[in-house]
């Protein structure tokens, strides 16, 4: 194993294991900083899995987010079964929704199904909203608090959240190495040749969204237990899945850290420097944005991999302009 | 249908169409998805309130103020930010745009509040009648300017210079640099337009509903629809269907009440774009 | 044995005819050379056989089974490769990487690990003598070694029917040699069908077991290279009807 290699790993376990410790040394407030960091990770490392791996801009990912949290939700307050129960329910039903849509849905070339997942979450939740008999509408839906001590709550809720974002990198992990990884691959940078050469690309497609949309259904039903409280505006915000793209972009589109990585610069940075003032953070988030698109697309991964300065920067903006 | 609700759909229509017509250009001739032009319509709604409040201009002739901010807005965005990744794809554009309306609302929030704002001019809720149909004027002023824009638009695009300009490169990039087109120019142009239009949009629409810094989203989502509706970069296909969703959603709105409006649109635009993957109208002119 | 074999094949559109009632057949074991002007309809041809365009009318089967219909990807697994008129490699990836995908997803590629894919590609690499570029970024090898890939992926499907589209084009003298006797290898060592469209007649000719030839759409001669070459209405296609009277002239 290459010296560099060996380097990240040894961090990579530091950070893991410190990590894990963190819970019995920080105060509540913090706890569920880091949670909220460990599930937008999650929601940008599922979005990797249709939009990094196969290259299709997923702009409305996070509707599955809503439906596994209305499933959650639902499921526990009428139905009184366990919240896990609920989760995983709603990542299937989350998974199944993809299916059925992404059999149109993913025929579409690049910015038509960008445009079309934008409208699904548009259309799903003002379903949500306006179906007030079934889902409560605007009102949303409140669940009865956790029978337990709050901060060993936020605990559970932390390595929960934990657990499941090192189930999501291992997915990627796997992914990448798979078969399934190869295609998706090929299908992102030649659809027409991954054709020829002998890959069914719809099946394809259609598995990679099911699997993204089964892992960010699961992270809404958590997050329904752990905030007891759930409207359509926020487990449908356009503004988390936008954030997830952005991420997942400074990361690094398509590898397996990158989205992680993104997601904890950018949260941390949000989270510590202007988590008081929110007009300034947007603000900062949209330079950022536009700065990431202009000077590197690729992400903070390729970074790793190829030297940079700022001269390089500067020819690849030079060969691109118009 | 009544011909009230037919003619209450036009009206809507009317503005609908304003909207698509700016944002279709920017897709139709650069493949630019500009995101933020519903801000940029929220945006001319503002220009037209601080006049309004500042100078009591009223706000029909507060249009040209309101397309001349928006132009440089528009032709400084695409000048210095997006002329930069429009080679690369529609996606990084897209992602771009998304930014700069994420910057543009928050400037427009620092400036203004959150704060619901709206006009009310002398002549706000007057109204004439032919018969058994009401004709408020405002309504029927913004008809008007709506057609006037559209027209002068169509007529820029194929009798002037800059306009053929704009059509050769929306048709073949390379093709028109090599005759001598600066496209960057063309480019910054076209954007420039896209959104004085969305400028003057705003100033129609501050004089009929009251607006904050984030009325964009819905905007955007309108745009949208239109543009799967009617196909793209195609005026006349943004005609048919800004007029086609404004009468829709109004008599949808008769029959259903304002309910489920939003999710039927929605779910309209999911088929059109499934079924039917260049408009009911045709392709873009590309 | 007829291995490929296309009957009463036409792709219209409207009144305009790409490929015109065509009859053509690629035998087991032969290299067929399917030639004529720009614009005459072979690659629509083979995008006919691949199944990336929708047949008019007609029938095209392989090994006696109809496949008229088929999607792209079913026709290559089921053993016909193609290589593409301008190169059609996956950018982000490297010549190793290109050739693995299908080593994963050809004919034989169903069930194969990532490992063995990977030593098959290898295999094929070193095939079309590519090795010192393995891992070379795709989009930065030139077009020799591009098509080569090409070439290495479309083996590492473990075809049984190859078609080459204009392999030749925009190489120079010397890798137009080499592409030749990769082409033989192919045919003689590998066991393997070829249809090969050509401009580069040298090619045609040193390489060809049979001609088939195409003129807006439709076949105007089949038979030897030899034979083809001296065809009138060949002559006539390429070289224009004065060149052919002129010809003919000079004959007598």
């Amino acid at each position: 194993m290459g010296g560099q290699k060996k380097i990240f790993l040894i961090f990579g376990l530091i950070a893991v294991l410190g990590l894990i410790v963190l819970p019995f040394f920080l105060e509540g407030y913090w706890i569920r900083v880091i949670t909220s960091i460990f599930m937008y990770a999650i929601i940008t490392a599922a979005l990797n899995i249709i939009a990094g791996f196969a290259g299709y801009a997923a702009f409305g990912n996070i509707v599955f987010f809503g439906i596994g949290a209305y499933t959650t939700a639902m499921l526990m307050l009428r139905v009184g079964l366990y919240w896990w129960v609920g989760a995983i329910v709603g990542g299937v039903l989350a998974s199944l929704y993809a299916i059925l849509l992404g059999i149109p849905i993913l025929r579409l070339r690049g910015h038509y199904f960008a445009i079309a997942t934008l409208g699904i979450n548009r259309a799903t939740e003002q379903i949500a909203l306006d179906w007030g008999s079934f889902t409560g509408g605007g009102k949303g839906i409140t669940l009865p608090l956790p029978q337990m001590e709050i901060n060993t709550f936020y605990a559970m809720i932390y390595f929960i959240m934990f657990g499941l974002l090192a189930f999501t990198v291992l997915v990627n992990y796997g992914i990448a190495r798979s078969r399934l990884g190869y295609a998706l691959r090929a299908i992102r940078e030649n659809e027409g040749a991954a054709e020829a050469s002998g890959i069914f690309a719809p099946r394809c497609k259609i598995v990679a969204w099911a699997i993204s949309a089964f892992i960010t259904g699961i992270t809404g039903g958590v997050f329904a237990y752990w905030f007891s409280f759930i409207e359509p505006a926020t487990v449908f915000d356009i503004m988390i899945a936008v954030k997830a793209f952005v991420m997942m972009m400074l990361g690094g589109a398509g590898t397996v850290l990158g989205p992680v990585l993104g997601a904890f610069l950018i949260e941390l940075i949000s989270e510590t420097v202007w988590g008081k003032f929110l007009t300034i953070h947007m603000l900062i988030l949209g330079i950022i944005m536009v700065a990431i698109v202009i000077l590197m697309p690729r992400g903070i991964m390729e970074f790793f991999r190829k030297k940079f300065s700022l001269a390089a920067i500067w020819n690849n903006i030079k060969n691109q302009a118009v | 249908m009544s011909l009230q609700i037919l003619l209450n759909g036009i009206f809507l229509g009317a503005i609908y169409v304003n909207i698509a017509v700016g944002f279709s250009l920017a897709w139709g001739v650069m493949d630019v998805i500009n995101v933020a032009h519903g801000t940029m319509i929220v945006v001319g709604a503002f220009v037209t309130f601080a006049c309004f409040k500042a100078f009591g201009l009223d706000p029909f002739l507060s249009l040209p103020i309101s397309m001349a901010v928006l132009f440089i807005i528009g032709y400084g965005s695409q000048k210095y930010l997006l002329n930069l990744v429009v080679k690369v794809g529609i996606f990084l554009s897209l992602i771009l745009t998304f930014g700069l309306d994420l910057v543009i609302i928050n400037t427009l929030l620092m400036i203004f509040t959150g704060d619901y704002r709206s006009l009310t001019p002398s002549y706000s809720g007057s109204s004439f009648q032919i018969g058994s149909l009401v004709i408020p004027y405002v309504r029927l002023a913004i008809l008007v300017i709506c057609i006037l824009l559209t027209a002068l638009l169509q007529l820029f695009l194929s009798k002037t210079r800059t306009g053929n300009a704009i059509r050769a490169t929306s048709q073949n990039r390379q093709a028109a640099q090599i005759v001598g087109v600066d496209v960057a120019k063309v480019y910054s142009i076209t954007l420039g337009i896209s959104a004085a239009l969305a400028g003057a949009c705003g100033s129609l629409i501050s004089t009929i509903q009251s607006f904050t810094p984030f009325e964009g989203g819905f905007f955007i989502m309108k745009a949208f629809i239109i543009c799967v509706l009617g196909g793209l970069g195609n005026v006349w296909g943004a005609i048919f269907g800004g007029l086609l969703l404004g009468v829709v959603e109004t008599t949808g709105a008769s029959i259903f009440g304002t309910g489920f409006q939003e999710a039927i649109s929605a779910i309209i635009m999911i088929l059109v774009l499934i079924f039917l993957p260049k408009g009911i109208v045709g392709s873009k002119y590309k | 044995m007829s291995l490929l074999e296309g009957r009463n094949v036409t792709r219209a559109f409207g009144a305009l005819k790409a490929v015109d009632a065509v009859d053509f057949q690629v035998r087991e074991g032969e290299i067929l050379g399917l030639i004529g002007p720009n614009g005459a309809g072979k690659t629509t041809l083979v995008n006919l056989v691949t199944g990336t365009y929708p047949l008019t009318e007609g029938e095209i089967s392989f090994k006696g089974t109809p496949i008229t219909g088929l999607k792209p990807a079913k026709v290559s697994r089921l053993g016909i490769a193609r290589t593409f008129q301008i190169v059609q490699p996956f950018p982000g990836m490297s010549v190793r990487e290109n050739v693995v995908v299908g080593a994963l997803f050809g004919k034989s590629g169903t069930g194969r690990s990532t490992k063995e894919a990977f030593r098959e590609a290898d295999r094929w690499i070193d095939f079309v003598h590519l090795q010192d570029y393995r891992n070379a970024a795709v989009d930065q090898i030139n077009i020799s070694f591009r098509k080569r890939m090409d070439l290495a992926k479309a083996l590492a499907m473990n075809p049984e029917v190859l078609m080459l589209d204009e392999v030749m084009a925009g190489l120079n003298t010397k890798d137009i040699e080499e592409m030749i006797t990769l082409v033989k290898r192919i045919n003689q060592e590998l066991r393997i069908s070829l249809l090969v469209i050509e401009h580069v007649m040298k090619a045609v000719m040193s390489v060809c077991h049979r001609v088939t030839v195409l003129h807006h759409g439709a076949k105007i001669a089949d038979g030897s290279p030899q034979e083809v070459v001296r065809d009138p209405r060949v002559i006539e296609a390429y070289l224009g009807e004065r060149y052919a009277k002129a010809r003919k002239g000079s004959e007598t």
